[in-house]
């Protein structure tokens, strides 16, 4: 079993209780603590030999949220916020591999890339990641809301009533937006294409 | 869009997508009012919903769709001690399926790895190799054949034969099964399980998942032999229950399978032998005729009580089309809740279903030759009026001597039957209203396809049931068997060339059969070539081989015996005697001979009623 990343718990749980204090500079040095996590832990998913479950973003949310937040001083609240900001984190990485994949693949990347961080976006949705990625920006000028329940789902892959605890609205507007929201994606992308 | 516009299109979309279909334009422009770039705005936003949730847009995560992938223990491209994995076919039971060739055969393989639910248990992975060893001692053509049972980086394999076709279950889906359809796939079942039970092997888990149709030749293939056994834990036989699900799991959490097709015995948890296969095999024919399995209930219990208390309803009453009472009979036999009263081998079960089958082909022929006054008749004796079928497959008699062998699949594996059953078949009931006529001459073959690739066998050979359209690397032989002795001459034809004289090669007599002579005994089997391939060149066409039979030697055709060395390799060099042979064949071929195929055994019986037969094969190649 890999040992924790060197981040101390208590230093990621008084980060993010700053930065749900108003804090944004917490923010700033949260960000690539939980980034190393994720990031590790998305890959020693795919290494992990089979159990015979299904792998999902928010199992590894979780565990990166039991590994780094220190569970007896944390109001409950924090957690809804360690998971928006992991989706954020989860975007970025995933739209990260996804352009470095496809850059491999046209061969301008010079850098190489293994297996296995190719493998954490499967290959022919890497242009669905990135276009995704793109137009959920759109979104988000227009409609931050929606676009993060895109967010939320899509790339963190939580579910509906996940996204109501984290976003505080009901799973029924949830739906609703998701549903708005996806029209309005398809649309965009559809257009361009 | 301005964020006012954008609240107001949002709510108009969200409370009409919650409308129906009809109501949903007329309240659009109702909120709309006379602002028509809104409704126009909002309706093109529904559209673009509704195609995004009928494509399942974004419906997966981005990381947990490709979940599916990360847990696959092996990836494409990965190497695997010999075999190089190709593809992710499937997960089952057992667990993973992969694609794979065998670098030291050069041949694909179905690779499976085994869970590690079954390969932790010592105990029933004892079992497993026993019962795989014992399986793939299995050498029937309607057995899966497993080819090698190990374990490689620890993980346990399971390497067989890979089948390009599907599943009964899927093929059942999409396929209306015609009545002479399901015979075959019955009597294909059987016979893998007549060879099975021989070795005794009991299946335990005869049901449609486990009945694979190779897509190039519909030739059944029952996967999975003797492991149900090893697979089935002590808590399997009484499944807690599920409701409304007839999928159960074993205490490991292991689907093991449907409880529709389980014989009352394995139902109560007993003990059980061979009798137990015939019952999930009458299943699975009530289930081809009906589109129903006879014990289907809400819920897994009712269906347990079902099979061990209720009879289906009966075949024909579940059938939309009439059914022989002799099938009902038969179905009816297998599924006979009392051991004794059931069949009790699966040669007796097999037996039966042949002699229907032969039947209806009896009577199809009859109708044909005779026409409707005895139609009618043949119909209320045997009771199959109605049957769509009986006109199909079998013996399929044609009039015509060309049989083009066209396109078919091109992945394949599967065993050979040389020669099997010739004689049986070359003494086909004849139909009662045909005289044979004194002279008849007539000849069996089956032809043999195996793919090379760099000049090494790439795939097993096969017999060929239907046309086929031969690639590059198909490589034939030709099978041939006749009655009774006779001279036999066997030549080939280029492709024409525009302006270019046909060339022959003469393919038969050869220097080492029969020391070049064409007279061949009764019964003589002649394989040609004797003991290698017939190879298509790189040009397109078709190759015509011409067979022809006759009790007398042929005086246009001695000659060619004389072109049978090394020097010339068969090809007719002296125009005269391509010139006499090409009129020989021209004159003769106007005569055309009965063609009939039988796709179960695969074999053409070619029946000519003049004293000589001549018959083409063409073979078409790209």
């Amino acid at each position: 079993m890999d040992k924790l990343s060197p981040s101390k718990p208590h230093e990621i749980t008084a980060l993010l209780e700053q930065w749900s204090g108003g804090n944004q500079a917490a923010l700033d040095q949260l960000y690539p603590l939980v980034y190393e996590e994720l990031r590790r832990l998305a890959r020693s998913y795919m290494r992990r030999e089979p159990k015979g479950h299904t792998l999902q973003t928010t199992a590894l949310i979780n565990e990166a949220y039991v590994r780094l937040v220190d569970q007896h001083s944390v109001r409950w609240q924090n957690r809804s916020h360690f998971f928006a900001i992991s989706a954020q984190i989860m975007r970025r990485i995933l739209v990260d591999h996804a352009r470095q994949h496809l850059q491999a693949k046209r061969g301008g990347g010079a850098k190489k890339i293994s297996l296995d961080e190719v493998m954490i976006v499967a290959k022919e949705r890497s242009e669905e990641v990135l276009m995704l990625d793109e137009a959920l920006a759109n979104l988000a000028r227009l409609d931050p809301r929606r676009s993060q329940v895109v967010e939320l789902r899509y790339f963190a892959g939580l579910n509906n009533s996940e996204i109501a605890s984290v976003l505080q609205i009901s799973e029924n507007t949830v739906m609703r937006d998701w549903n708005l929201a996806r029209a309005w994606l398809y649309q965009q992308l559809s257009e361009k294409a | 869009m301005e964020p006012e516009r954008w609240a107001q299109v949002s709510r108009i979309f969200n409370s009409a997508i919650e409308l129906d279909s009809e109501a949903r334009d007329a309240y659009v422009e109702r909120e709309c009012g006379a602002d028509e770039s809104l409704a126009h705005e909002v309706k093109r936003l529904i559209e673009n919903h509704q195609k995004a949730s009928a494509q399942d847009f974004i419906a997966e995560p981005a990381f947990a769709n490709q979940s599916s992938s990360g847990s696959k223990t092996l990836a494409a491209g990965q190497r695997l001690g010999p075999y190089l994995i190709l593809q992710h076919l499937g997960t089952g039971g057992m667990g993973e399926v992969y694609l794979a060739t065998d670098a030291r055969l050069d041949r694909r393989v179905a690779l499976k790895v085994l869970s590690r639910e079954v390969a932790h248990d010592r105990r029933r992975m004892q079992r497993f190799q026993q019962e795989a060893r014992l399986a793939s001692s299995l050498n029937q053509p309607n057995i899966l054949t497993i080819f090698e049972f190990g374990e490689i980086n620890s993980l346990n394999l399971l390497a067989t034969e890979y089948i390009e076709g599907e599943t009964l279950r899927h093929y059942l889906r999409s396929h209306k099964l015609k009545l002479t359809e399901i015979l075959d796939i019955g009597i294909q079942i059987l016979s893998a399980l007549d060879a099975a039970h021989e070795a005794k092997i009991v299946h335990r888990d005869i049901k449609p998942e486990n009945v694979m149709i190779r897509s190039r030749d519909h030739v059944v293939k029952v996967l999975d032999f003797g492991l149900a056994k090893a697979t089935e834990s002590a808590s399997s036989t009484h499944a807690s229950d599920l409701e409304g699900d007839t999928q159960y799991k074993t205490a490991a959490g292991m689907v093991l399978g449907t409880v529709n097709y389980m014989s009352p015995e394995q139902a109560q948890g007993l003990t059980v032998d061979e009798r137990t296969d015939l019952w999930s095999t009458g299943v699975v024919i009530y289930e081809m005729v009906t589109g129903q399995a006879p014990f289907k209930g809400r819920t897994k219990s009712h269906t347990l009580v079902d099979i061990l208390e209720n009879e289906p309803v009966s075949l024909s009453e579940a059938s939309t089309f009439a059914v022989p009472d002799e099938l009902t009979r038969i179905v009816d036999k297998a599924l006979a809740k009392k051991l004794d009263e059931r069949y009790q081998t699966a040669k007796d079960m097999l037996i039966d279903l042949r002699k229907l089958r032969k039947q209806l082909d009896v009577e199809a022929e009859m109708r044909r030759s005779v026409g409707p006054a005895l139609v009618s008749k043949a119909q209320t004796t045997t009771s199959i009026a109605g049957t769509p079928t009986v006109e199909a497959s079998g013996w399929q008699t044609s009039r015509t001597t060309k049989y083009v062998i066209l396109l078919f699949a091109a992945v394949v594996v599967g065993g050979v039957i040389w020669f099997a059953n010739t004689s049986r078949h070359v003494q086909e009931p004849p139909s009662q209203t045909t005289v044979a006529p004194v002279t008849e001459q007539s000849l069996t073959y089956s032809i043999t396809v195996q793919k090379y690739r760099n000049n090494k066998p790439f795939e097993e050979p096969f017999q060929l049931a239907k046309e086929m359209l031969f690639e590059r690397d198909y490589q034939i032989r030709l099978n041939i068997n006749g009655p009774k002795s006779g001279y036999l001459y066997i030549l080939n034809e280029g492709p024409h060339e525009k302006g270019k004289p046909a060339e022959f090669v003469v393919l038969f007599p050869s220097p080492k059969s029969n020391n070049g002579s064409a007279l061949i005994n009764d019964n003589e089997r002649i394989q040609i070539p004797e003991n290698s391939w017939i190879t298509f060149d790189q040009e397109k066409g078709t190759e015509r081989v011409w067979l022809v039979f006759c009790q007398k030697a042929i005086s246009d055709l001695e000659p060619i015996r004389g072109f049978v060395n090394d020097e010339t390799k068969g090809l007719l060099t002296d125009s005269s005697v391509r010139d006499r042979v090409q009129q020989f064949l021209r004159s003769h071929s106007t005569d055309k001979p009965t063609v009939e195929q039988n796709t179960e055994q695969r074999q053409t019986r070619i029946t000519s009623a003049s004293d000589i037969l001549v018959h083409a094969i063409d073979l078409e190649h790209q």
